[in-house]
């Protein structure tokens, strides 16, 4: 009896420890147990594209002025107008253009400013470009990493959802266009003829 | 008064001595632990040799400890830093969570930890993690794959080692892009644990539940590798489009020969270095870092691969 009440006991141990040894968990549990966000992204996004970014368009640079100067001193150019959150060879730049649309494609819109040929982003809206090329984002706004990505996204949710249906009604062909953009660069491997501008506000002028 | 004299020289050429030790102790270079996760990845291997290197140039006195990806190895690597004298930890974590303990008993006894490439989950204990920006290189591959797959297809992913931060946040990175895509489908997603030989099995076993898929995005180079052999045993090399993530050599020379579509090239000399500058200023009074320091990758396609074969792309 003894040994019987011995044996079933520690069967009853090995059970309970085999049991809360091995768990099973959803991958999508464990995504969501990833995402421990701080901060309310889209309010924060929302209202730095109205306060921030909206009220310091005066800090673009004219696009043909920034090809200018990349083109005679690279490293100056750089260092002078280009920002991003990070290090590395990826850095933004906020440009103004005015120019003709020449050709409407699917995902981008051919656009000539002055002669000089670049085009605008209408379906791939997304990176790092429009949050980090005023400058004036820092990495102290945030405590986690998610939080920065997720600010990236809701900024790019506001060009695609109010900039760029504006942006595609006014684009006929040969209509003249002017706006405020963010573009992104390689310093190491800088290609002047590949532009693209991811646009951030479409001004009268 | 001769009794007198003796104790006399014996005091002073103590405290001379003493004086001296003091003078050396001024004088001596700070000592930075570069605490690293595995020395068996040559990957790692760069990490640690590159944050050495830095803080050997930079002045200081630079050790390499190995943690055999063993979070009780590399408790006793810290406790050993601490006691030793440490003055900085530069640090590659064995685990998200399991490191943040040996993280705070740095902190608790005043020594400063810079993360690199890896992060630990905790806001306030490391005094900056310098990082690759992973999710924004996925972001940039997925947009990449949107355009190369033109935007319709069935794919499956192959996800890293499921309890990393970095490979959820390159998962997160590409989806934030690609599920925008209604036309492209992911049949499957299962880990293969960052591994080239998981990648190969998984994919196998895979390709026989849906043979009809043409692309799969891995979360490392190492599995892209894995996958693309499977692919080549089942024939379907031509069908389906791998992608990357890491800028392995042996993927560059791939995409190259274009049989791999592209990769996200890493700097692990940079975040190195960077994170041995930061225990430069830090030693000479900074105070204020980022907590996360986002390190840019660089997306490596068939169309760009000639500006990554020169050695130096890499720094």
């Amino acid at each position: 009896m003894n040994k019987l009440l011995k044996n079933g006991l520690g069967l009853l141990i090995l059970g309970v420890v085999a049991y809360n040894s091995v768990y099973f968990k959803k991958l999508d549990e464990v995504k969501k147990g990833n995402s421990k966000n701080t901060l309310d992204t889209k309010v924060y996004a929302n209202s730095f594209y109205q306060e921030k970014i909206l009220t310091n368009t005066d800090k673009a640079i004219a696009i043909n002025k920034l090809t200018d100067k990349l083109k005679a001193n690279p490293d100056e150019t750089f260092k002078q107008y280009a920002h991003s959150l990070g290090i590395g060879n990826i850095r933004y730049f906020l440009v103004k253009a005015t120019g003709k649309i020449t050709k409407i494609n699917e995902n981008t819109l051919d656009f000539d400013v002055d002669g000089k040929p670049y085009s605008i982003a209408t379906e791939f809206i997304f990176g790092n470009a429009v949050r980090d090329a005023s400058g004036i984002i820092t990495m102290t706004t945030f405590e986690n990493t998610m939080d920065f990505n997720n600010v990236s996204a809701e900024l790019n949710e506001i060009i695609r959802n109010r900039v760029v249906p504006d942006l595609k009604k006014k684009a006929t062909l040969g209509s003249q266009i002017s706006l405020i953009g963010a573009v992104e660069l390689n310093h190491k491997h800088l290609k002047l003829n590949e532009i693209e501008i991811v646009p951030v506000f479409l001004s009268d002028k | 008064m001769k009794r007198k004299l003796t104790y006399f020289l014996i005091f002073l050429l103590f405290f001379g001595f003493s004086n001296c030790k003091t003078k050396q102790a001024d004088t001596s270079p700070k000592k930075v632990a570069v605490i690293i996760s595995t020395l068996n990845n040559p990957w790692f291997v760069v990490l640690a040799e590159a944050a050495s290197a830095k803080a050997k140039e930079l002045g200081y006195e630079a050790k390499i400890f190995d943690s055999q990806n063993n979070t009780a190895l590399e408790t006793d690597h810290f406790d050993n830093a601490i006691a030793s004298g440490y003055d900085a930890v530069l640090f590659n974590p064995t685990d998200a969570d399991g490191s943040v303990v040996n993280v705070k008993k740095a902190k608790a006894a005043g020594i400063p930890v810079f993360c690199i490439d890896r992060e630990v989950n905790t806001a306030d204990a490391a005094t900056s993690q310098i990082l690759s920006d992973n999710y924004s290189g996925c972001v940039s591959i997925g947009k990449y794959f949107v355009e190369t797959m033109n935007k319709k297809g069935k794919y499956v992913e192959l996800l890293g080692l499921v309890g990393d931060n970095n490979t959820w946040n390159r998962s997160k990175g590409f989806h934030s892009v690609v599920d925008k895509f209604p036309e492209l489908k992911m049949v499957a997603q299962q880990s293969a644990d960052f591994d080239r030989n998981k990648g190969l099995e998984v994919m196998e076993s895979i390709l026989q539940a849906h043979p009809d898929i043409t692309a799969v995005f891995c979360g490392n180079d190492a599995m892209a590798m894995g996958a693309f052999q499977a692919l080549i045993s089942s024939g379907k090399a031509n069908q389906v489009k791998v992608f990357g993530f890491d800028g392995a050599d042996d993927v560059l020379s791939s995409i190259k020969s274009k049989k791999i579509s592209a990769t996200c090239l890493q700097f692990p000399k940079l975040m190195a270095q960077t994170a041995a500058i930061f225990a430069d200023e830090y030693f000479k009074g900074k105070l204020e870092f980022p907590k996360k320091m986002p390190v840019a990758v660089e997306l490596v396609t068939q169309k760009n691969i000639a500006d990554y074969e020169t050695p130096n792309t890499k720094l």
